[in-house]
């Protein structure tokens, strides 16, 4: 084992850079298109944020995300090939009665159905985004059950940074948005600085001329 | 005579991609843009066959491109190329205007088959 303490910080080359957001770019495309299949709709694309983070900025991050008075957001590990990270999926609640008109439940959803509907959702997104992105890079990404982070919080209540090991992690923030409906949702995947050193070198065969 | 590429797409990764996925046997000179303005200024110079077209791009996107080589009647032939495989992202494109479409990560026999499909090239 190496000891990461020792190990310089983690950062990208704007060549490294652009070759996640391309990579995010086809994982997320994929991951749309599953949406847009379930929910029968177009799903607005956006250019991926990719960006190395301080931890002690991530609060900050969160909260640019979403400027939603409420949220509930899930998180989902996934680890391979020695990768780890945390897909992490924060829904404006406002997101909701569209989301249930769109997936035909009752008019009237209870925090119960909601949270269906959550899981349901981060199934489709986060996996497919994670295995997109695992794919590329021929990596089998395993990926542990979705946990409920919170209902209806304040996005800054969402993570106690103060638990986490991390230092630094390397973040990709993707927004979807729905065509003609009310429906917002940011996808925050979170690798961990040893993933990210890896990764670096995993990557380097795209970036060969 | 070469015939004269542009390669649109925001990343330099994917422009690379791209380059290298042109059948070898195929005579081009291949001109890159970074967004769909800078495609747009390079059309306007009139040598200009084919494009390849990303439509995820700052400034100006694939979809505001096409609109623009519509509305000015600009004579290029365009392939999209991106990775929003939406089924419905491939009928807007069509609809205004793209010959085909071709997801990402880009495939070299694909794009072969496209060409010769279209008669842009006729192949080894």
């Amino acid at each position: 084992m190496t000891d990461v303490s020792s190990l310089p910080p983690i950062s990208l080359t704007e060549d490294e850079r652009d070759c996640y957001q391309e990579i995010t770019n086809v994982a997320m495309g994929q991951a749309a298109d599953r949406l847009a299949r379930l929910l029968n709709v177009y799903v607005v694309l956006p250019i991926p944020n990719v960006n190395i983070i301080e931890l002690n900025e991530f609060k900050m991050t969160l909260k640019s995300l979403e400027d939603a008075p409420s949220v509930s957001a899930v998180c989902q590990g996934f680890i391979g090939a020695g990768i780890a990270g945390e897909a992490l999926l924060i829904f404006n609640d406002a997101s909701f009665e569209d989301i249930a008109q769109l997936l035909k439940y009752p008019i009237a959803t209870d925090e119960h159905q909601e949270l269906e509907m959550l899981m349901d959702v981060a199934n489709v997104l986060n996996g497919a985004c994670i295995q997109g992105i695992g794919g590329q890079l021929d990596i089998d990404f395993s990926q542990s059950h979705p946990l409920v982070l919170g209902q209806h919080c304040d996005i800054s209540e969402l993570v106690n940074t103060k638990k986490s090991h991390w230092q630094r992690t390397m973040a990709i923030e993707i927004n979807y948005t729905i065509e003609d409906h009310n429906i917002n949702c940011d996808l925050l995947l979170l690798f961990t600085e040893d993933s990210v050193r890896h990764m670096n070198r995993l990557i380097s065969f795209l970036l060969e001329d | 005579m070469a015939t004269q590429v542009i390669i649109c797409d925001d990343s330099n990764m994917a422009r690379k991609q791209m380059s290298r996925a042109l059948p070898e046997g195929w005579d081009t000179e291949v001109t890159l843009a970074k967004n769909g303005q800078e495609a747009l200024e390079i059309i306007k110079q009139g040598q200009h066959e084919i494009m390849f077209l990303d439509l995820t791009m700052p400034v100006l996107d694939g979809y505001g491109t096409l609109e623009a080589i519509k509305a000015e009647d600009l004579p290029i032939m365009v392939i999209v190329v991106s990775g929003d495989i939406q089924p419905e992202a491939r009928e807007r494109v069509k609809k205004l205007g793209a010959i085909d479409f071709i997801k990402k990560p880009v495939d070299q026999e694909k794009i072969k088959q496209v060409l010769q499909d279209y008669g842009i090239w006729g192949g080894e």
